[in-house]
């Protein structure tokens, strides 16, 4: 797809060229401040010519508002610059003349609009008119949209709507829509956490197209919540705290995801990647589930000991993600049974109430839709399984009580802002999924299911939250976890369980590694890195 | 990993779903004029019949047409329309037959008020941030108190006879205003089918920030929503001071669900689980044949409210169950 021989390389040449031409992007002196919090202070880094430069940092460093300042949602203060080829934007930023000057933006979970096509989504914010009619010349903008799948090398159909594409394809009507706007071989793609929804396999085919891209001279800046990925593909990295800048322009070549996390944190991480080791698998199960069949499961049993943390995953398809939401009554199974504690239970009676009253507690996937009333308290909000229960509706509730049952959670998991009066919604997404975490915490359940538990966050707050369920599973807690992300598998299980086609098709023990979970997941060979790297691409020491 | 993996629906059973649903509500509609001219051939099978139906809804499709210019962009929904039509009506009344003012000036300066209140609509919901659904039902209520005020609780009325026949002029056997209402509604259509605009129209509506990122200028196509919105209510509201002579400021409340049942009954007809200019229009026939029909089997004045008030329901769930199999 391409070839090496014909195309500048990358990095090489960003650093190389520093004296002759100026940079694909270069910001200065970058300075946000929101009320008295200054968010961001005097930020200043540079995006070389065809190099992949990722941004990192954690929740609350002042990534996403650098970012919001490149895209102009935010006003950066007087004496800041942004400067394309050595042009220098008028701030705030305008889409428009950003565009113009050869900057595209993906936006998060790739910007498409589910209900248009692809042509549509390709196009829109460009259209054309004739000049009387004012009519939209489809065959020219048709024409538009092949060349650039033409340009990648990837064919999508352009009158099917977006949602009914595959994952794949529409990681690629992604990044050719965004090629749009950069010219042959220059110009910049900023992707916003663009890749956060996408599986594995989906993750390696959008990097293979990257990669092509980059080749051929257009810059890529890349904002992150996955160090592995970061490490994986990144030329450069540029790494925030505190709002201010930590490293501008650091060569990635095999720094492992270790030290960039040191480099985000400002401090070593302990134990990034064991599993339990708490499972008493002596004792009676504290729940088993057999022959559960529902939408897409089909025949799926898992049994799990007290103490003992349970990883189910599998291909997207493969049905592994809707067991937590059986087993917390959420969503019905049309057959199997279910055995909390040694009680039989009726899986076809099963209802949320009846699952907490049996101390089951789910931490869903959807911290924003089912995980957290947004606009309420931390308080509220933690509180919700003791007010919406069962019990006297009537009684007033006591707050103070409330507050105090909370406490010690606040601190065990180092919410930030430690403010239980804090809105949820303005908390940062690491701290969200804390607080969904303490509501049922607090509840010290029999058994905990969560989904995806440390998804979209920052390196530090899953290292919280992997340790508060360990824990938990310490004082007896069975825990499943459903999840698509094998480092957080790795980093929480004691066995996983993988599935195919709605049923348990393999087991893995003994605390597997990352590597180890991938390959059982796609059962080919092992994981293969998401871009061919260093040597091969010929990076500086 | 996403949980709503996308099903593969075979494409040809989807279009033949997609064309039933097209359909359906005209083929009903027919149903119901066949019905009618069973029960009532002596009444219902006349010109007169025809006439009414088609010659005496304009107000509607202006109205409609001012709802659907917010709607289209995910404004839901301005509840401030039907006033500031009423609004605009009582004003060319009053200003011309209370103050003595020339009609034609009356008319363009109602038409300026109504293009500004929807400005101020439009700068209070999408600049300051305001809901859209309180905002507008506080200047509906606003406009309606004004007309009231200035109309001292009374109908005024002696416009004068040229000025009628911007709207009742007669073309064929109907009034102009019905093709007046026909031409809004076909412009309307032609801009979301073919152009630019309509088509980032629809896209800021589906999702405001993948628009603004490219390249749309997201807030003025809002803003300007809102505007023609308000231009659009203040014209209508003209054409039906000229057509009834004068105006009644309570009679524009009575317009507000019509206006919701049409619009929503046109996401089932032609473009399904959209909101589409002339589905839209087709729906406000069908409302028109439907009443009239119910009118002339004997049914009394109540029935218009459980009419557009059933039918406002059933279309809102016709809508959302569309929505959820077409998408």
């Amino acid at each position: 797809m391409v070839r090496p021989d014909r195309l500048p390389r990358g990095v090489p040449q960003a650093l190389g060229s520093e004296l002759s031409t100026p940079p694909r992007l270069r910001t200065g002196a970058v300075s946000v401040t929101f009320g008295r919090n200054r968010v961001l202070r005097d930020v200043g880094f540079e995006v070389g010519a065809g190099e992949i430069h990722a941004l990192i940092g954690q929740n609350g460093s002042g990534k996403s508002t650098l970012v919001k300042v490149l895209t102009g949602l935010y006003v950066p203060e007087p004496g800041a610059t942004v400067e394309v080829d050595g042009v220098p934007l008028r701030l705030p930023v305008r889409p428009l003349e950003a565009r113009a000057s050869g900057v595209a933006v993906v936006h998060q979970s790739l910007g498409l609009v589910g209900e248009a096509t692809v042509l549509e989504n390709m196009r829109v914010g460009r259209l054309r008119a004739g000049r009387l009619s004012r009519r939209i010349h489809w065959e020219h903008e048709r024409a538009q949209a092949a060349r650039m799948f033409d340009r990648l090398e990837h064919h999508v159909p352009l009158d099917t709507p977006v949602h009914r594409l595959s994952e794949e394809d529409r990681a690629t009507v992604a990044i050719a829509r965004a090629m749009q706007d950069t010219p042959p071989g220059g110009g910049l793609i900023i992707f916003d956490e663009s890749t956060r929804a996408l599986s594995r396999r989906s993750l390696e085919h959008f990097y293979e197209m990257l990669d092509g891209v980059v080749r051929a001279g257009t810059s890529a800046l890349l904002i992150s919540h996955r160090l592995e990925e970061v490490a994986d593909v990144a030329d450069r990295v540029t790494v925030l705290r505190d709002g201010e800048l930590v490293e501008a322009g650091l060569p990635v070549t095999r720094r492992g995801e270790g030290e960039l996390a040191r480099l985000m944190l400002g401090r070593n991480l302990a134990g990034l990647s064991s599993g339990g080791g708490h499972a008493r698998p002596q004792d009676t199960p504290a729940v088993e589930l057999t022959g559960v069949a529902g939408s897409r499961l089909d025949g799926a049993g898992v049994r799990i000991a007290p103490g003992e943390i349970v990883g189910v995953t599998g291909l997207a398809d493969s049905g592994y993600q809707d067991l937590p939401y059986v087993l917390a009554g959420v969503e019905r199974a049309r057959g199997g049974t279910l055995v909390v504690a040694g009680n039989p239970v009726d899986l076809a009676q099963f209802s949320p109430m009846a699952a907490i009253d049996a101390g089951i507690a789910l931490v869903p996937g959807d911290r924003e839709r089912a995980g957290l009333a947004m606009d309420q308290s931390v308080a509220e909000n933690a509180a919700l399984p003791r007010t919406g229960g069962r019990g006297s509706r009537l009684a007033p509730i006591r707050r103070r009580a409330e507050l105090a049952g909370l406490a010690p959670w606040l601190d065990r998991l180092e919410l930030s802002p430690r403010d239980p009066h804090a809105v949820v919604s303005r908390l940062s997404g690491g701290n969200q999924q804390k607080v969904v975490l303490a509501k049922w915490l607090a509840r010290a359940p029999k058994v905990l299911a969560l989904h995806e538990p440390t998804q979209a966050v920052d390196i530090g707050a899953r290292e919280t939250i992997v340790a508060a369920v360990k824990d938990a599973a310490a004082a007896g807690c069975a825990v499943l976890v459903a999840s698509g992300d094998e480092n957080e598998l790795s980093m929480l299980c004691d066995r996983i369980l993988v599935f195919r086609d709605g049923r348990v098709s393999g087991e893995l023990t003994g605390s597997p590694g990352p590597d180890e979970i991938v390959a059982a997941v796609f059962s080919s060979t092992d994981r293969r890195p998401l871009r061919g790297h260093n040597e091969e691409r010929g990076l500086v020491p | 990993m996403t949980t709503h993996d996308t099903l593969a629906v075979p494409a040809r059973s989807q279009s033949l779903g997609r064309f039933g649903s097209r359909f359906a509500a005209l083929a009903f509609w027919l149903l119901l004029a066949v019905l009618y001219g069973v029960l009532r051939p002596e009444t219902f099978l006349t010109a007169g019949t025809f006439q009414t139906i088609f010659g005496s809804q304009q107000a509607l499709v202006f109205l409609t047409a001012a709802l659907l210019c917010t709607i289209i962009v995910g404004e839901f929904v301005d509840m401030s329309v039907a006033s500031n039509f009423g609004f605009a009506a009582v004003l060319v009344a009053v200003l011309t037959v209370n103050e003595h003012w020339n009609v034609w000036l009356a008319a363009v300066a109602a038409v300026a008020v109504s293009t500004l209140v929807g400005l101020v609509n439009g700068w209070l919901t999408v600049l300051l941030g305001v809901n859209t659904i309180v905002v507008t039902l506080g200047m509906g209520t606003f406009l309606l108190g004004l007309g009231l005020w200035i109309t001292d609780l009374t109908p005024v009325s002696g416009l004068p006879y040229d000025f009628a026949q911007i709207a009742l002029h007669p073309i064929g056997s109907l009034p102009v205003g019905f093709y007046e209402g026909v031409a809004l509604m076909l412009v309307f259509a032609y801009v979301m089918r073919f152009t630019p605009l309509g088509r980032n129209m629809r896209f800021v509506g589906a999702n405001r920030e993948v628009s603004r990122l490219a390249g749309i200028r997201v807030n003025r196509l809002r803003l300007g929503a809102f505007t023609v919105a308000g231009l659009i209510a203040g014209v209508g509201g003209v054409v039906a001071a000229a057509a009834t002579g004068g105006f009644d400021a309570t009679v524009s409340q009575s317009y507000l669900l019509p206006i919701f049942a049409a619009t929503f009954l046109g996401t089932a007809i032609l473009e399904p689980g959209k909101f589409n200019p002339l589905g839209t229009l087709l729906a406000v026939y069908f409302l028109a044949t439907g009443i009239l029909g119910l009118q002339l089997l004997g049914a009394a004045g109540w029935v218009s409210s459980v009419f557009y008030g059933g039918v406002l329901v059933i279309a809102v769930t016709i809508s959302t169950l569309l929505h959820r199999r077409v998408f």
